[in-house]
């Protein structure tokens, strides 16, 4: 969330050349899906864990 | 000497404690047993201690009677949100009796709660001040909820009904978010409360890294006995807390101890679970405007871009208008340029012919020789001296009108 905020405020603040501004959206497009899916799906993983603590 | 019978010795002071102290005394006391008959009345065995709290210095034993045990024990629960147990201080209304087997013990005729409450207060006071004295009674507000606290650790009773709602409530929220819940089995209510929390908050301490909040959740129940929960051992370990913790043990009066030290206190499990998922609602509300900025923000520079790239467009046929004067202008002085070189090319051309066929002009023998001069050939040779001819030669003198043989003598 703190680097999307970084990469947003950098738009915003038109710091950044059309060229950079691609590359920049792809990695937030990316951030953005990262944290959806925590938010939203389940992580295998950590049920995993979770279950097998016992 | 006259011997009287046990039962006359036990009779007379049976009849002088009926006489000497026939009254009501209200008496503060503290616990020491208590244990409800399955008759319905409650014998108890209540003590003074000295202050060190070691040593006895009273003991008596108290009856409640099934009549007044009945009016006593609802509405002490109702006033304090506590049953009468072992170490509670309280103020009885007792009368004096004594039995001829049984012997000397009291009779309670009443209770004033305000005297327990006022005694869990002073309690749950000193405990609060230890704890700030001890420097950690802020510790777990000092953590911060993780931005995505889905990863829950509960310590709660397996069969208490919060610990159902507040599954429930999380595994059916609206937004669909996803948690991870798992249950750290503790007692929640009775004189093992403080042991057996702790040792949840232990289990889940040895996995921290696997959880980022634990909740102490309890059901309901007819009484609330939250004494356990100002308890001086399970504030410092929740305030010691290496996770933020959040009590929602259900409680209509103060806040207890556990609660104060707490990262967040609730009210019901229920409450617990719509804390968190208004955590993560807050999450992802600012993964949305955050997904929306970059988008404004996106579309914003790219209509820049395009204004801009609309107005070099425009700009273009004018500069491209200037560009092409400019250039026209250019060839037309080169060609200005090569038009006068040529042209003067030509006239010296045309001046140096002209004086070249005057010379040519005046070179021509016709010409001389309409002057005067005439054109001597010997043999078809010109002759241009005397030391060329010899006598008998046949001389050809051309003339303008003509020529003439002539014979050298």
């Amino acid at each position: 969330m703190k680097r999307l905020e970084e990469i947003v405020a950098r738009i915003e603040e038109n710091k950044m050349d059309i060229d950079q501004i691609g590359d920049s959206l792809k990695e937030a497009r990316d951030l953005i899906k990262f944290c959806k899916d925590k938010l939203y799906k389940t992580d295998e993983e950590i049920k995993k864990i979770l279950e097998t603590e016992d | 000497m006259e011997a009287i019978t046990l039962l006359e010795l036990n009779g007379r002071v049976k009849s002088t404690l009926q006489f000497e102290m026939p009254d009501a005394y209200w008496v503060q006391a503290e616990i020491s047993s208590i244990s409800p008959s399955s008759q319905g009345h409650c014998y108890m065995e209540l003590v003074q201690k000295d202050p060190s709290g070691r040593t006895f210095l009273a003991k008596a034993k108290a009856n409640i009677w099934r009549g007044t045990w009945l009016k006593i024990k609802p509405y002490f629960e109702a006033e304090t949100g506590e049953t009468l147990k072992v170490g509670m201080k309280v103020l009885l209304q007792v009368t004096v009796t004594f039995h001829e087997v049984y012997g000397y013990s009291l009779v309670v005729q009443d209770i004033d709660p305000t005297y327990t409450m006022g005694d869990m207060a002073r309690r749950r006071k000193e405990i609060l001040e230890q704890l700030e004295k001890d420097g950690v009674i802020g510790l777990n507000h000092e953590l911060g909820i993780p931005a995505l606290p889905n990863r829950i650790a509960v310590i709660s009773s397996a069969t208490a009904a919060g610990w159902g709602d507040f599954r429930d409530q999380l595994a059916n929220n609206i937004y669909g978010f996803r948690f991870y819940v798992k249950l750290f089995p503790a007692l929640m209510q009775g004189d093992d409360v403080e042991r057996s929390v702790i040792a949840a908050l232990d289990a889940v301490a040895s996995q921290r890294e696997n959880y980022d909040i634990v909740i102490i959740i309890r059901g309901g129940g007819a009484v609330s006995e939250l004494s356990c929960f100002d308890s001086y051992n399970l504030a410092y370990n929740i305030a010691n807390f290496p996770l933020p913790v959040v009590t929602g043990i259900g409680h209509e009066r103060d806040d207890t101890v556990a609660d104060i030290v707490a990262h967040t206190k609730v009210k019901t499990p229920t409450a617990a679970a719509e804390f968190i998922i208004s955590r993560v609602f807050d999450s992802a509300s600012a993964l949305e405007e955050l997904t929306r900025r970059i988008s404004d923000a996106v579309t914003g520079r790219m209509n820049a871009e395009n204004v801009r790239i609309e107005r070099l467009s425009q700009k273009l046929p004018s500069l491209f208008a200037v560009l092409k004067a400019r250039q026209e202008q250019v060839l037309e002085n080169v060609w200005i340029r090569s038009v006068n070189g040529v042209r003067n090319l030509l006239t010296s051309q045309t001046h140096r012919l002209e004086i070249m066929d005057r010379t040519i002009a005046a070179a021509d023998p016709a010409v001389i020789l309409k002057r005067g001069y005439s054109l001597t050939r010997l043999n078809g040779r010109v002759v241009k001296g005397v030391k060329d001819l010899k006598k008998g030669d046949r001389l050809t003198t051309c003339l303008a009108d003509g020529s003439v043989e002539s014979e050298i003598i």
